[in-house]
């Protein structure tokens, strides 16, 4: 074995002795009270690891076959028949019942009128419905909440209008639009 | 690698008033006066603390697109040991002794059986893995909440000056100047500059 082998085994050994130390280090901290808490790797981290498990989660839809058709994009899981059976759903007439009447009253199609243009304070709402008064329009929005079709934000108290409270209210005109034409024939 | 040891002070503390203890865009966390409180130290210096009283946590996780809003907001009454990371000093200002009739009030029979619990939260969070850093807990990097909920695991809420992440176990909820995400068991939305990706699976 040449002595430049053999001065690099040494420094080898060394740099292993050094290690082992730093390690008997650590687990003697360890065996001592307190919580240890690995501060190389800072909030951001954390914030990496959700958002990496969010965008996993992405890519594990997308990986399915994305359809593109006439009714726009539908993502199928891989190795699922195309087109699923159609279920025919039992109509929940309680539920149906609740949204429909709480469409049912012309303030509340103003408010989601309103609403449908952006969020608004209650306050913002009233301006907007010349001539009711604030506990009424308070009225009108739970009745809205309770539905499905509005809901609060908590901190800011903003009132947005909802992805069904929108289709709802689009409905809603176009079966007055339906009707209308319907009765001029 | 970098360790630190995180502990908890030797003393009790409450609440002489009622602490605002984050008020964002999105999220609002108060706790009333006489909760009770003990300083999480590193280093001997305050790094944060661990509260038992009764909080309310008021957190916005809706989304906003062009086709309406989904989630709703979270409003939680929080009467478990909770721990916070961050902005200790303005807090100190409000927090004075206990008495024996404050740790009563929280069901504790002394000091001791509260030091004891607040001991079990910190260890708990110090369980979760290496993600927590010194960096995120000073000046302004933000504060960290963890909240146990109904199945005893942590909820967890980072908040900063623009943005905020809420991890519980109904959702996941991640909020920027300009991008929303918001996970729920059902869907999943994404919200970026008026541009919106909604999911909407059953494996999701």
């Amino acid at each position: 074995m040449s002595d430049e082998m053999k001065e690099e085994i040494k420094k080898l050994r060394e740099e292993i002795a050094n290690l082992k130390e730093q390690l008997m280090d650590v687990t003697e901290q360890k065996k001592s009270r307190g919580i240890y808490i690995d501060i190389g790797n800072n909030v951001r981290h954390y914030v990496e690891d959700v958002m990496e498990s969010v965008t996993e989660g992405i890519h594990g839809e997308l990986e399915r076959c994305i359809l593109i058709g006439p009714k726009g994009m539908r993502i199928v899981r891989r190795g699922e028949p195309q087109r699923e059976e159609e279920h025919v759903v039992e109509a929940n007439f309680s539920k149906v019942s609740e949204v429909m009447s709480a469409l049912g009253q012309e303030y509340r199609l103003k408010i989601l009128g309103e609403l449908i243009r952006g969020g608004k304070y209650i306050n913002e709402l009233q301006e907007k419905l010349s001539g009711i008064t604030a506990s009424t329009l308070s009225s009108h929005l739970k009745v809205l909440e309770e539905a499905g079709l509005v809901v609060q934000e908590k901190v800011r108290g903003r009132y947005l209008i909802t992805m069904p409270g929108r289709v709802a209210y689009k409905m809603a005109l176009r079966i007055t639009g339906f009707v209308e034409r319907g009765s001029q024939e | 690698m970098m360790l630190q040891q995180y502990r908890l002070d030797n003393t009790a503390l409450k609440a002489t008033d009622a602490l605002k203890l984050l008020q964002s865009e999105r999220a609002i966390i108060e706790a009333d006066g006489n909760t009770l409180a003990v300083p999480i130290l590193l280093d001997n210096q305050r790094k944060g603390y661990i509260f038992h009283g009764h909080a309310k946590l008021l957190l916005d996780t809706i989304v906003e697109t062009k086709e309406g809003a989904m989630g709703n907001s979270v409003e939680r009454e929080i009467n478990e040991p909770f721990l916070m990371l961050g902005d200790t000093e303005e807090i100190l200002q409000h927090l004075g002794a206990p008495n024996k009739e404050d740790l009563t009030a929280m069901g504790y029979k002394d000091e001791q059986e509260f030091m004891a619990k607040a001991e079990d939260l910190l260890h708990k969070f110090g369980r979760r893995g290496k993600i927590w850093g010194h960096d995120c807990c000073s000046g302004n990097y933000g504060i960290i909440f963890a909240f146990p909920n109904e199945t005893g695991k942590l909820d967890i809420l980072i908040a900063d000056c623009s943005r905020l992440v809420y991890k519980a176990m109904d959702r996941v909820f991640i909020a920027s100047k300009s991008k929303v995400i918001l996970k729920t068991p059902n869907e999943m939305i994404l919200s970026s500059n008026q541009k919106s990706l909604m999911i909407r699976n059953r494996h999701l």
